[in-house]
């Protein structure tokens, strides 16, 4: 900690290699002081223990790279949070791009499954998958420690590019026009997959919770 | 074709058939319909068939509310997520990780 010069400020993401020890808090202190926080963010929206400490490593990683300091805790807290979001966001654009066609093809078939195919009642309820009567006193689900447990299990079981979607729009709630442009989809792509994403955890928690505490 | 009547559908039948399942969608529909609607706003005649369908179907009714619960419960579902803490081992890979890059 020889010297705090703002003027040797680097732009993130370049300047590997350069001496730069002298204006960044402790990267120790930080892996303490945010490393569980960044870690648990990350947990919740990518559901993968392995990735998610990879990426508190590559927020930390980018935040040396950018090199700031900041005079308080809570600062130096929302900067690195908007590091990891952005990382986050590049995961799920990768996600998105990679996800098989047959992710697509189950989620469609899932959909016309519930549905009478032809004939007079085209696209009525069948009788199995009806929404059946949660009868739920709401405040009593969320607080049970089993219900979010079934939440999180029906959740993870969404296709990664739909997963994406869900939880940029749902957990983090940000409007579609810009999940569209996070993930590079058009709007049409987008409400499809939501859709589609409501559909089956919808599905899933009445199976997996409601009918089973009825 | 620059004529008064260029407005107007050269195939009423369809048009016809496209007003009939916008004012009377289907369960199908009107469930794409309700998610649709938590992320855009629907077209007047959008909402207006909806409205009936909703009317007529206590199916449909409560796929709207549990919509609703689903959207809340994801609101809060970070808030109920159990403590994660990065383990040790994982916390002295990303310091050393650190170290390494500052030398």
């Amino acid at each position: 900690m020889t010297e705090n010069d703002s003027t040797k400020q680097l732009p993130p993401g370049t300047a590997a290699g350069q001496p730069e020890s002298g204006k960044l808090s402790d990267p120790e202190r930080w892996v303490e002081e945010h490393g569980d926080f960044l870690f648990k963010y990350a947990l919740v929206r990518l559901r993968d223990a392995a990735r998610a400490e990879d990426l508190v490593q590559e927020t930390f990683l980018a935040a040396l790279k950018g090199g700031k300091s900041f005079a308080g805790r809570s600062a130096e807290k929302t900067w690195l949070i908007g590091i990891m979001k952005n990382k986050i966001a590049d995961h799920f654009r990768k996600a998105s791009r990679e996800t098989s066609f047959t992710d697509m093809a189950f989620y469609a078939d899932q959909e016309n499954d519930q549905f009478v195919a032809d004939g007079h009642s085209q696209g009525h309820w069948l009788m199995e998958s009806a929404p059946s009567d949660w009868s739920f006193e709401p405040g009593a689900n969320l607080d049970s420690v089993a219900f979010w447990k079934a939440f999180r299990e029906c959740a993870g079981k969404l296709p990664k590019n739909i997963n994406a979607a869900f939880c940029l729009r749902e957990i983090d709630e940000i409007e579609t026009k810009e999940v569209c442009r996070i993930l590079n989809i058009s709007e049409n792509n987008l409400w499809v997959m939501l859709h589609r994403a409501r559909m089956a955890l919808r599905k899933c928690l009445e199976i997996n919770w409601f009918e089973k505490n009825a | 074709m620059s004529s008064p009547d260029m407005n107007s559908p050269r195939q009423p039948a369809k048009a016809l058939a496209r007003v009939a399942s916008l004012l009377s969608p289907s369960c199908k529909q009107a469930s794409r319909l309700q998610s649709e609607g938590m992320d855009r706003p629907l077209s007047f005649f959008e909402k207006f068939g909806l409205r009936i369908h909703l009317f007529l179907c206590k199916w449909c009714r409560r796929y709207g509310e549990q919509l609703k619960f689903l959207r809340n419960a994801a609101h809060q579902c970070e808030d109920h997520q159990p403590a994660q803490k990065l383990s040790s081992e994982a916390r002295e890979r990303i310091k050393q990780r650190l170290q390494s890059e500052r030398e």
